[in-house]
């Protein structure tokens, strides 16, 4: 997504949304979704970008991170304040945004992650499961640029 | 013959997991007004590439193991089926079929939606039982794979051994 961002400029925007799978990462993938929310509340953009692209650095997969230690960790490595970070991610005011989040990605046909829409200006989306290679999505941007 | 039928069998079944997360997408750009028949191509021929974006390193390995057990023993069984042997035993045949349909519900990986076995589980309400297995599901492509090597086993038994009468 850097690559589309870098290549295409100010042609495209880049909309994130959270999509905890939480039948195979219960409990901890929500968790690390309030976290990066918490670190975009404190720190702005610029902190939840740090926050995620640190945290998929450091989280091993299968629902194995340390959540107790690791997202802390990453909010102090940043330079957030670990207090109002801490205090966030015990309170639960982000967890109707998240759900929401996840019920848009299962209704748009979402069964899994990175999933991804390609929106053109006229609507028309170009929905796209899965890690998939830059030409791929390259192909879609393209072609939903073409779209009148 | 036989193993150009092994080859285009295993292509098919292999190009089949690679694309199965975005089937619609690739029905849909096909069907696209406004594209030509050669950027339609594009898209399939890029997504082949998914097999090492989209897959861990123990998927795609028994992802293709799984399409070329299947590609050859497809082409043995057809060759022992032409030989007409009246007696068949068919132990061989249906241990490959069952191991294809392993092989196919365990093919991909779960958390990025390429895995046919989390599909099938939302639909009965049971996709969180992944959580519980080891590999998440790749356990099924395992089992296809070893399913499928058993399979060739038998048919290439079966093959050397045509149907004879004991006495």
């Amino acid at each position: 997504m850097k690559q589309v961002t870098t290549e295409y400029g100010d042609k495209v925007a880049w909309v994130y949304r959270q999509f905890p799978l939480d039948q195979l990462h219960p409990v901890k993938a929500r968790k690390e979704a309030v976290a990066s929310e918490c670190a975009a509340e404190l720190g702005g953009n610029d902190a939840f970008w740090k926050y995620a692209d640190r945290f998929f650095e450091l989280t091993p997969s299968n629902n194995q991170t340390n959540i107790d230690t690791v997202l802390p960790q990453i909010a102090k490595e940043i330079g957030l304040d670990e207090a109002k970070f801490a205090s966030c991610l015990a309170s639960n005011k982000y967890d109707a945004h998240i759900e929401g989040d996840v019920q848009n990605a299962v209704a748009t046909g979402g069964n899994g992650t990175p999933w991804s829409i390609v929106v053109a200006k006229n609507g028309k989306k170009y929905p796209l499961s899965g890690a998939q290679p830059y030409a791929s999505v390259k192909q879609l941007i393209d072609l939903a640029l073409q779209e009148k | 013959m036989y193993a150009l039928l092994a080859l285009i069998t295993s292509t098919v079944v292999f190009a089949f997991a690679v694309w199965f997360p975005n089937i619609s997408l690739i029905v849909e750009i096909m069907g696209h007004p406004g594209i030509s028949f050669s950027q339609k191509l594009d898209l399939p021929i890029s997504l082949l590439g998914s097999i090492a974006t989209n897959f861990t390193l123990l998927s795609a390995s028994y992802t293709i193991a799984i399409a070329l057990l299947f590609g050859v023993n497809l082409a043995m069984t057809t060759y022992f089926l032409r030989r007409k042997i009246s007696e068949m035993r068919q132990s061989g045949v249906t241990t490959g079929f069952i191991g294809l349909a392993s092989g196919v519900l365990g093919m991909g990986c779960a958390a990025c939606g390429s895995l046919l076995l989390t599909s099938s589980l939302s639909l009965i309400g049971a996709s969180g039982i992944l959580a519980f297995l080891p590999l998440a599901g790749g356990e099924f492509g395992i089992l296809g794979v070893i399913l499928l090597s058993v399979s060739i086993y038998l048919i290439a038994k079966q093959i050397q051994n045509p149907a004879v009468c004991k006495i």
